[in-house]
């Protein structure tokens, strides 16, 4: 069995096809496990820690003696059928001994380079030799060749100079390896869309104007503010935020389909930054509060009387600055004639979910169907089985689905998998 | 393998050892930024090893530094270099509308200017410049504030006197690198850079390898220089006997169309640059950069009149900075009364940018020629 995607989905599903006594092979395109979630600061309903609930799944995962994990890999060609599909996978090169490195640090503490963070969304800077993040499993070193200068330039070496375990390894090659499986589940997850087009928000403009995932790097304790609320421009506390929905969702000239999770997530974010400030004060701008989820109606209830979140039902018209940096949002009252200005200390964007890049290209290679906004085609009454039989579909790479839809959508494809490879060798 | 990579011996050999290093820092700021600490700079201001069993051999002091040409193809193919100036994309004559800017500038106020912009709209956290610690000090400093910037102002690039004391010696030049390397400390995330050609040339190579702590430079405003200026006993006796300028008398120094030296009784005296070259670092002689090549913008007093600064407008970013300074009301260029007009001056100021280069690159050339001879040699027995 072959699952590709180690996020939340991807994993799920690979310990529910391990738990059967599934030989289940798991490749992950990053250097760890882990995916979006492991991104977030907490949860919704519930208000839980992401990566505390996640890690011990993460760990299962890597431990797990039927599953075996692929990182850094990418799944690069398909053949045969359900039952015997063949499958290329490429293993790049970590250019680290993965037996020998121990995770100290002192290689990226003293390596010269730096470049922006993708986990951290480029809010902080890493050295080419860097942890994908804290929590990262497998937990080793990778060097990014794009960026290493002894990889691009023929200098440098400084991390091999400093290891004391002698972990550097800078012969290592990319290896491919050929898996014979009965079945593939793919679980590729989502992008964050990218605002910059919706020149009206100023993202990019405006230091202070930021995405819903960079505001959960920003208030994660592991983040690049160490879990500070403190806005870009100044790293002054952000006391009155505006969090603003549908960014990309719902936009004929975007993505015309409802992302299903900001509402929630911007929730919670309103929440958060209540616990993290008493003095905070959180406005959200919704066209349509979607809450319906278990629990999810009580969730905004006790945003709102508990952690005083506004809701304002009313599409911002746009962002501008003013002078102190402070985003300015223009909108217009749901019963009033007048437009409104509200001078808010940092903006957020609910930005819509979007098909991870390469979401096409992996389509082809497995010879499967997507939808005209590029996600995996499912059918109402066969929802995890994509267009081709035998490849199987969960999580956001099928449609936008929050953490416990993904989970649900996981084990059920989980189960469906297994049908195949019932009574048989995979 | 590793035999073949340079160190820093080897930038002692070829660079330091023959007079060439314009103690702009950089290896020094990257080897205490990395925390490798192998490096310091001297009484003199010029780097030398502090702990060479601490030297890890990486060879990027060597790579970075503004004399070595290993990384030069990179840096014009990144930065899209075209002779003979270097790319831009306009030249204009500008000046700061800022009052207060325009009492402290001796020229148009325009790196100032485009500073205060800059911090105003958080687009920075700090700058770095040279700021004035006395008559004939200066000193690189970080400025947080619009008065810290403005208090740097006045000489930044119209008088190119950078004086600074150092030891017995007077220099016009501040190196500012080296305050570079505490910016790594500081949770600082953009920050503009004022410098001279061979600063911004160490910069612009960081950045090309991505290293830090370039990464946090997130504007360069390049100065145009011909030469910076180190008055040793030597060439106080020459000012004095030659010319009888006492040195003490000295208000400020400029360079225009010539050598200007402003006396504390009010008299300007022009000197022919010729003149001059003698009194200039000679690691400038052989320096091929005036109007700051790779800078996003580059200014000077040079081809514009009185109170305004010419303007050598360089990358995407550069333009955009101009056109918001602008448009926000920071700056404002020279009214001319007519096209024609417009483009005589524009003509005008081009050539006398594209000659200064000139001549400032075959000074260099002749220079490196002379040296290099010897050193050929050198390297074979090696």
């Amino acid at each position: 069995m072959l699952v590709i995607g180690g996020g939340i989905a991807g994993i799920q599903a690979a310990l529910d096809l391990g738990d059967m006594g599934v030989q289940v092979h798991l490749v992950e395109q990053e250097p760890s496990i882990g995916g979006r979630m492991a991104q977030l600061d907490k949860t919704f309903p519930t208000n839980d820690c992401s990566i505390c609930i996640l890690a011990p799944k993460m760990a299962e995962c890597f431990r797990h003696p039927h599953i075996t994990l692929h990182t850094y890999s990418e799944v690069t060609a398909v053949s045969g059928n359900m039952g015997d599909f063949s499958v290329k996978v490429l293993k790049k090169a970590r250019f680290v001994k993965e037996e020998a490195c121990v995770a100290c640090g002192d290689c990226s503490a003293k390596c010269p380079v730096r470049v922006p963070d993708k986990f951290d969304l480029g809010m902080r800077q890493r050295g080419a030799i860097y942890m994908y993040f804290l929590q990262a499993l497998p937990m080793v070193m990778t060097i990014d060749r794009e960026n290493c200068l002894y990889l691009t330039r023929d200098v440098c070496r400084i991390c091999e100079k400093v290891c004391t375990r002698d972990a550097i390894d800078f012969e290592q090659k990319d290896t491919e390896i050929d898996l014979r499986v009965g079945a593939i589940i793919v679980a590729t997850g989502f992008d964050p869309f990218d605002p910059v087009g919706l020149s009206e928000y100023g993202y990019r403009r405006y230091r202070n104007v930021v995405t819903a995932l960079e505001y959960e790097r920003l208030i994660c304790a592991s983040g690049p503010s160490g879990g500070h609320l403190l806005r870009p421009s100044d790293r002054k506390p952000a006391q009155t935020l505006a969090f603003i929905q549908c960014v990309g969702s719902r936009d004929v000239r975007h993505n015309p389909y409802c992302s299903t999770v900001c509402c929630m997530h911007a929730t919670k974010e309103a929440m958060l930054a209540r616990e993290h400030d008493s003095a905070a004060h959180s406005y959200v701008f919704y066209m349509d509060l979607r809450a319906s989820g278990k629990g999810f109606q009580r969730y905004v209830t006790r945003s709102q009387e508990e952690y005083g979140t506004t809701y304002i039902n009313g599409r911002v018209a746009k962002i501008t600055e003013d002078l102190e940096g402070n985003p300015v949002v223009w909108y217009e009252e749901p019963l009033g004639p007048a437009t409104v200005k509200m001078k808010v200390d940092l903006a957020v964007l609910a930005t819509s979910l979007v098909p991870r890049r390469g979401t096409e290209a992996l389509a082809k290679i497995l010879s499967v169907e997507v939808d005209k906004y590029g996600f995996f085609k499912s059918d109402p009454l066969t929802p995890y089985e994509s267009s081709r039989a035998g490849i199987f579909v969960c999580g956001c790479c099928r449609e936008p689905t929050d953490i416990p839809e993904s989970i649900i959508q996981a084990s059920g494809a989980a189960a469906k998998a297994a049908e195949i490879v019932a009574g048989g060798s995979c | 393998m590793e035999e073949d990579v340079k160190t820093f011996k080897d930038l002692q050999r070829e660079v330091i050892d023959r007079g060439l290093c314009g103690k702009c820092g950089g290896c020094y700021s990257f080897c205490s930024a990395g925390a490798l600490h192998a490096l310091e700079l001297g009484d003199t201001g010029l780097p030398r090893y502090r702990d060479e069993e601490k030297c890890l051999k990486c060879g990027i002091c060597y790579l970075i530094c503004p004399q070595i040409n290993v990384l030069n193809d990179d840096l014009k193919a990144r930065f899209q270099w075209k002779p003979p100036i270097g790319r831009y994309q306009r030249i204009t004559s500008s000046r700061s509308r800022d009052p207060t800017v325009m009492t402290v500038c001796t020229d148009g106020g325009v790196v100032t200017a485009l500073l205060l912009y800059l911090l105003d709209h958080n687009l920075i956290d700090g700058a770095l410049v040279s700021a004035k610690k006395g008559p004939f000090a200066r000193e690189a400093t970080l400025a947080f504030t619009r008065d810290e910037i403005i208090s740097a102002a006045g000489s930044q690039y119209s008088e190119s006197a950078h004086l600074e004391e150092l030891g017995g010696r007077y220099s016009t030049y501040a190196p500012i690198l080296p305050e570079v390397k505490s910016l790594e400390k500081q949770y600082l995330r953009h920050i503009a850079v004022v410098g001279t050609p061979c600063q911004i040339n160490t910069i612009k190579k960081m950045q090309c390898l991505g290293i830090l702590p370039a990464h946090l430079i997130e504007y360069t405003i390049g100065l145009f220089c011909i030469e910076s200026f180190s008055f040793d006993d030597l060439a106080r006796a020459w000012l004095e006997e030659r010319h009888g300028i006492d040195f003490h008398e000295i208000r400020k120094l400029n360079i225009k169309d010539d050598f200007l030296v402003t006396l504390t009784n009010g008299t300007t005296i022009h000197l022919p640059l010729e003149e001059v070259d003698k009194l200039a670092r000679p690691a400038c002689l052989s320096c091929t950069d005036f109007s700051n090549e790779y800078a996003d913008i580059s200014a000077g007093g040079l081809g514009s009149i009185d109170g305004y600064t010419t303007t050598v407008i360089r990358t995407d970013k550069g333009a955009t900075l101009f056109r918001n300074a602008l448009r926000h009301g920071y700056l404002e260029e020279v009214a001319y009364t007519n096209a024609d007009e417009r483009t005589i001056e524009k003509t005008k100021m081009l050539a006398k940018i594209v000659s200064f280069s000139t001549r400032k690159r075959l000074r260099a050339e002749k220079r490196l020629r002379e040296l290099s001879g010897a050193t050929e040699v050198e390297c074979e027995e090696e």
